[in-house]
C-alpha cells in the first residue's frame, strides 16, 4: 500500500473495551463523547421514553455508536441507550483527534455531511413522534434482559476526602464537616463519616447537605445531596446520598470522570 | 438561502428542469451529486401506499450525498422531481472523490455508518407514513 502524507499520520489512539451480556454501554441523556466501533458481538440500541424501552436497532461488527454526538455539534447528550446482547468487544475512540481530522475534511464534503445530518436528525424527530402517537412500542425478547445499571463504570469506587455542610444550617452549627467518599455515580454517592459528626448536626434520612470535593482527576465537584440511607460500621457511619442538585458544569465533570479509561 | 460559494465552485454543469420533470429516478444507479441552484425540487419515495414527498429541496440543498458518501454506486434511495421550474447544478464527482481520499480512514467509517443510519431511517419513516401526499 502506498502511503501518502495524509494517512501517514498517527491515527487516534483507541482502547478496546469488553462488555458482558446485558451490560450497558451508553445511557441516554448522559454526556458522552466517546465513539465506539463494534469489533465483536451484538449491541442493541434503544430509546427510553417514559419508563418504556423503544428498540431502535441491533448492531454488529463494523457498526459504530456515538457518531451522531461527534458529528452533530448540536447534540450534547446521548440520544439513545446501548447495551450488549451477547459478550461484545468495542473499540473506543477519543473524539479530540477525530475532531481535528474532521476540521481537515474538505469544506464541500463537510457541507454534504452536515446536510445529511440535519435531515437525519429531522427524520428521527418525526419517527419519535410517530412512535409515540401510534403506540407501536414492541418489546423484543432481548430487551427483557434485566434493566440493571450494569455498566462497569457506572459506579466508581474511590477514596477521596470531602467537606460537607448542612443545607439548612442547624442551630449553633457553623462551618463544615469532613468525610470520605467511597464511591460515586451520576446519581449519588456513598460517604463514610466519623460518628462524632452526628453530635454536631443531625444526619437523618431526608436531610440535605452541600458536598464539596476534588475528584482524583483534580477536578472540583460540588453538589447537593440528600441522605437516603444511614448505616453503622466499626464506629463509623456510612451515608448513602442521592444528588438533589448537580449543576450542569459539575455534571459534565463527573461524567468525564466516570468514563472508562 | 443562497448557494454556498464553495459548493458553487464545484458545479460543472447547470441544467434547467421544467415543472414535474423527474431529475433523478429512484432505483437508478449513480453517484452524481446535485445541488439546487434556483427554484425547488421534491424528494419522493415509493411506498406501499403510493409515492410520498420526503422533503422539499431549496437553493443550496444537496441531493445524492447519501449514495456518494456511502462510497459505492448504489441504487438511488429516492427520486428528485422538479417542483416548478428549477435550475440544478451537477457537482464535480471526480474532485469530490479526490477530496474523499484525503479523509482519515476512521472518519470514513463514521461517515459510512452515518449514511447507513440515514438510509435505514428513511426506510423506517416511509414504512410508518406510507400514505400518499403531494
Amino acid at each position: 500500500m502506498t502511503r501518502t502524507k495524509q494517512n501517514n499520520e498517527v491515527e487516534p489512539q483507541a482502547n478496546v473495551l469488553k462488555y458482558r451480556k446485558g451490560e450497558q454501554i451508553i445511557k441516554q441523556g448522559d454526556y458522552g463523547i466517546s465513539i465506539y466501533i463494534i469489533l465483536r458481538g451484538k449491541v442493541e440500541i434503544f430509546r427510553e421514553s417514559e419508563e418504556k424501552e423503544v428498540p431502535l436497532a441491533v448492531l454488529g461488527p463494523g457498526d459504530t455508536l456515538g457518531e451522531m454526538t461527534f458529528l452533530n455539534k448540536k447534540v450534547e447528550v446521548r440520544s439513545a441507550s446501548a447495551r450488549a446482547l451477547v459478550p461484545s468487544a468495542l473499540e473506543v475512540w477519543h473524539p479530540s483527534l477525530l475532531a481535528k481530522k474532521y476540521e481537515e475534511v474538505p469544506p464541500v464534503l463537510r457541507i454534504m455531511i452536515d446536510q445529511a445530518l440535519g435531515r437525519l436528525v429531522k427524520m428521527n424527530q418525526i419517527l419519535d413522534r410517530l412512535n409515540l402517537s401510534l403506540q407501536e412500542v414492541q418489546e423484543t425478547p432481548e430487551s427483557k434482559l434485566p434493566r440493571k445499571e450494569s455498566r462497569g463504570f457506572y459506579r466508581k469506587n474511590l477514596e477521596v476526602e470531602c467537606f460537607y455542610a448542612p443545607k439548612k444550617p442547624a442551630t449553633g452549627f457553623q462551618g463544615s464537616l469532613s468525610g470520605r467518599i467511597k464511591n460515586i455515580s451520576m446519581t449519588g454517592l456513598r460517604m463514610e463519616i466519623p460518628s462524632k459528626n452526628l453530635s454536631f448536626v443531625p444526619h437523618g434520612i431526608g436531610d440535605s447537605f452541600q458536598i464539596d470535593t476534588i475528584l482524583p482527576n483534580q477536578q472540583p465537584l460540588k453538589a447537593t445531596g440528600k441522605v437516603v440511607s444511614v448505616s453503622k460500621r466499626n464506629g463509623r457511619i456510612l451515608l448513602g446520598m442521592s444528588f438533589l442538585d448537580l449543576p450542569e458544569h459539575y455534571r459534565k465533570t463527573l461524567w468525564f470522570f466516570m468514563l472508562p479509561t | 438561502m443562497a448557494v454556498d460559494p464553495r459548493l458553487q465552485a464545484y458545479v460543472v454543469n447547470e441544467q434547467l428542469y421544467l415543472d414535474g420533470t423527474v431529475i433523478v429516478e429512484e432505483g437508478s444507479v449513480g453517484n452524481w451529486v446535485f445541488v439546487v441552484l434556483e427554484g425547488s425540487a421534491r424528494v419522493k419515495k415509493k411506498t406501499d401506499k403510493g409515492q410520498i414527498t420526503l422533503d422539499v429541496l431549496k437553493e443550496g440543498d444537496i441531493f445524492g450525498e447519501m449514495e456518494f458518501l456511502e462510497g459505492a454506486k448504489r441504487p438511488r434511495t429516492a427520486s428528485l422531481v422538479a417542483s416548478g421550474d428549477v435550475w440544478v447544478g451537477i457537482l464535480d464527482v471526480d474532485r469530490l472523490l479526490k477530496d474523499y481520499q484525503l479523509v482519515s480512514p476512521k472518519l470514513r467509517i463514521l461517515i459510512r455508518s452515518l449514511m447507513a443510519k440515514y438510509k435505514e431511517t428513511t426506510t423506517k419513516l416511509c414504512a410508518k407514513v406510507g400514505a400518499p401526499s403531494d
